[in-house]
């Protein structure tokens, strides 16, 4: 199947073009034919009359001058032919160019006159006849058929040069016609490039819509795409709002429940009462955030971001150092200045929020994050220094988000939201050693 | 330590305020950000907890608007929705931490002891000067290693004294430290607690760590660490 547009409209131009011209080219053949007939039928009978006006009967015979008129007769190589035979046939005359040919032509003096026709010899050789018959000769009466000839074969050298050029032009005028459509087609088919070139800029986040400045045939078609964008925006700002919202009013009451429990435990006789109660709310809280933050960070369908990495990390540091001001983390950065990550803005805050504070955490002072292409596709990863992660380990805290029911003290949610988000964007993440001694994070994005 | 919580779920802001009065804070629980700015501007805090939900001005902007009145006391946040984009922008705006709701009440503290102590320069959660020791986790000081029984009072005026070590402190600072802003005071109370503070830190060796600057307040002379 032919993916173009351009490609398939050159082709079926081109198709069209030749069918035209092959229903043309007989059609023309066959005219010039019969007009080159004519010519031929035309000056063969001037020939003749040449022939009769040179003829003179004496005594019943047939006198004919040794020069005619015509040079073409008295050559002996020429390719017209003159003959003149009597009534019963006998041949009583013939040109000098006759001399190495052996025609073998019967007239039949049968009172019709003229006539103009096409003799085929034994080697195959054709002709074109014309034969007169007269009955008298410079008033005397005399009957004889006067005939000249010309071979068929210059008439079809002729015609053939014609097909070859009708084929020459032809094929000339179809090469024109394709540059021509395809230089047509480029102007006709810009406005859609330049859709393509704004969608790229929306995919990249350069534009928010499509302009205006399109054909009318399109118009309808950038309006509903742009109506859609817009929507999909502003469902996903309201979406993230009311999960805002949402969280807010649920994990107050969650936060005052527990401050309730904690009253409680201080009664020995409803501390165990009081322990149910907070690993109830602990649960709750972390299905909560994690539902939330799972709904409101998946990818968006439309656009395709990308989103420098470098800002987004000095916030994340400059958070978590503040934070962990007392534990002097050193951060080393392997990246260009530029780079870019394939996701948006708010699922890349969280996903490496989750994943630095977990470096962070347990790191004993060095983190590190590098950016770069590995086996051709871009990989992040965030080492650390800390006390890493077991083999035997390292498959059930990435399978966390799955299955958030069993409850592993001592976890946050914060890997199980980073394994989602990353699978979200067809990424994958994969937990191994760092050379730093800890844990390396690396996420992988697929070629896209 | 003199406390501002901004909560606008009453039941919560009942809860801190109880709590950390029960750990020997002074408290002012106010429910929105324009309450708590007039707090901030009238009173001195040693730190306030912020929740970013708040109803009209939200936490963010009161937390750049403390800032802006050169409030430079620790800000702790108190996020519900968990995600960074609230923490690094409260950072951002100039907090100093985080707690997501909902939390224990033993997280809180121990971030808001970090808190505290960082911002009065030690990074121990001790205070030493001289013979003289404070354990600010179980607010007990030690002198000669041996535990000096201190009523809470005596033990808020002595750490306040401490973290403000040479620096002239107001009396009117020292009664902030004990009684909530609305509360009837009696500045007279504030002479007899450190008349008997000073009796029990001469003891038998004769420290005597703290001085009066007539008209101004009281000097802790000792270099503490």
């Amino acid at each position: 199947m032919i993916r173009s547009l351009r490609v398939r409209l050159m082709l079926a131009a081109a198709v069209l073009a030749l069918l035209f011209m092959l229903a043309l080219l007989p059609a023309l053949q066959k005219t010039f034919s019969l007009a080159l007939q004519e010519s031929i039928e035309q000056r063969l009978a001037s020939d003749v009359t040449t022939l009769i006006s040179a003829a003179r009967v004496e005594n019943n015979r047939l006198m004919m001058p040794v020069l005619l008129p015509d040079e073409r007769f008295n050559l002996p190589d020429s390719r017209l032919l003159g003959y003149i035979y009597d009534r019963d046939g006998r041949l009583v005359w013939r040109s000098r160019a006759t001399a190495n040919e052996n025609i073998n032509y019967q007239p039949r003096y049968d009172g019709r006159g003229n006539e103009f026709a096409r003799i085929r010899q034994d080697d195959g050789e054709e002709f074109f006849v014309y034969d007169v018959e007269v009955k008298l000769l410079g008033g005397k009466s005399a009957a004889y058929s006067i005939v000249a000839l010309q071979p068929v074969r210059e008439y079809r050298e002729t015609l053939n040069g014609l097909r070859e050029k009708l084929y020459l032009g032809f094929g000339a005028a179809l090469l024109v016609l394709m540059v021509l459509l395809w230089a047509g087609l480029t102007w006709g088919l810009r406005s859609l490039r330049r859709m393509t070139v704004e969608l790229d800029e929306i995919e990249s986040g350069a534009r928010d819509g499509l302009s205006g400045e399109h054909p009318r045939e399109l118009l309808r078609l950038t309006r509903s795409l742009n109506r859609l964008l817009r929507s999909e925006r502003e469902q996903r700002g309201r979406y993230r709002d009311s999960l805002g919202d949402l969280a807010h009013s649920l994990k107050t009451p969650l936060a005052v429940l527990q401050g309730v429990s904690e009253g409680m435990a201080q009664r020995p006789a409803d501390r165990e009462q009081a322990r149910v109660l907070q690993s109830q709310i602990e649960r709750m809280s972390q299905q909560i955030d994690y539902q939330l933050q799972r709904a409101s960070l998946r990818k968006s369908g439309l656009v395709r971001h990308q989103v420098q990495l470098r800002p987004l990390l000095d916030s994340l540091c400059g958070t978590l150092a503040k934070v962990y001001r007392d534990k002097q983390v050193e951060v080393a950065f392997d990246l260009v200045d530029d780079a870019r990550v394939p996701m948006e803005q708010g699922a890349l805050m969280e996903l490496l929020g989750n994943l630095l504070e977990n470096a962070w955490r347990l790191c004993l002072g060095q983190v590190r994050i590098s950016l770069g292409k590995v086996d051709g596709m871009l990989e992040l990863c965030i080492e650390d220094d800390g006390p890493g992660v077991p083999p035997d380990q390292r498959e059930r805290i990435l399978q966390r988000g799955e299955r958030l029911d069993r409850q592993y003290p001592g976890q946050g949610i914060g890997l199980a939201v980073a394994k989602d988000i990353i699978d979200s964007y067809d990424a994958r993440l994969t937990l191994g050693d760092s050379p730093l001694g800890g844990a390396a994070f690396r996420i992988r994005f697929t070629a896209d | 330590m003199k406390l501002l919580v901004v909560e606008d779920e009453a039941l919560l802001r009942h809860h801190l305020h109880s709590r950390l009065s029960e750990s020997g804070h002074v408290v002012e629980a106010v429910a929105d950000a324009e309450e708590a700015l007039y707090q901030a501007e009238q009173f001195n805090h040693d730190l306030a907890i912020v929740d970013l939900g708040l109803p009209g001005m939200s936490g963010l902007e009161l937390i750049g608007r403390l800032r802006a009145l050169d409030k430079t006391f620790p800000i702790l946040i108190l996020t519900a929705r968990g995600n960074w984009q609230d923490k690094v922008e409260g950072l951002a705006a100039g907090a100093d931490d985080y707690l997501v709701k909902p939390f224990q009440f033993e997280e809180l503290e121990a971030r808001l002891n970090a808190l505290l102590r960082r911002s009065s320069g030690f990074t121990q959660a001790t205070i030493t000067a001289g013979p003289l020791r404070l354990d600010l986790n179980r607010k007990q000081a030690l002198l000669d290693e041996q535990p000096l029984a201190l009523t809470a009072y005596e033990y808020r005026i002595l750490e306040y004294l401490m973290r403000h070590h040479q620096q002239v402190v107001a009396k009117e600072r020292l009664m902030e430290q004990l009684y909530p802003n609305d509360e009837e005071r009696d500045p007279n109370v504030i002479e007899v607690l450190v008349g008997r503070l000073r009796r029990k830190l001469e003891g038998d060796l004769g420290f005597k760590p703290i001085d009066t600057v007539r008209g101004l307040g009281y000097l802790f002379t000792e270099r503490c660490r």
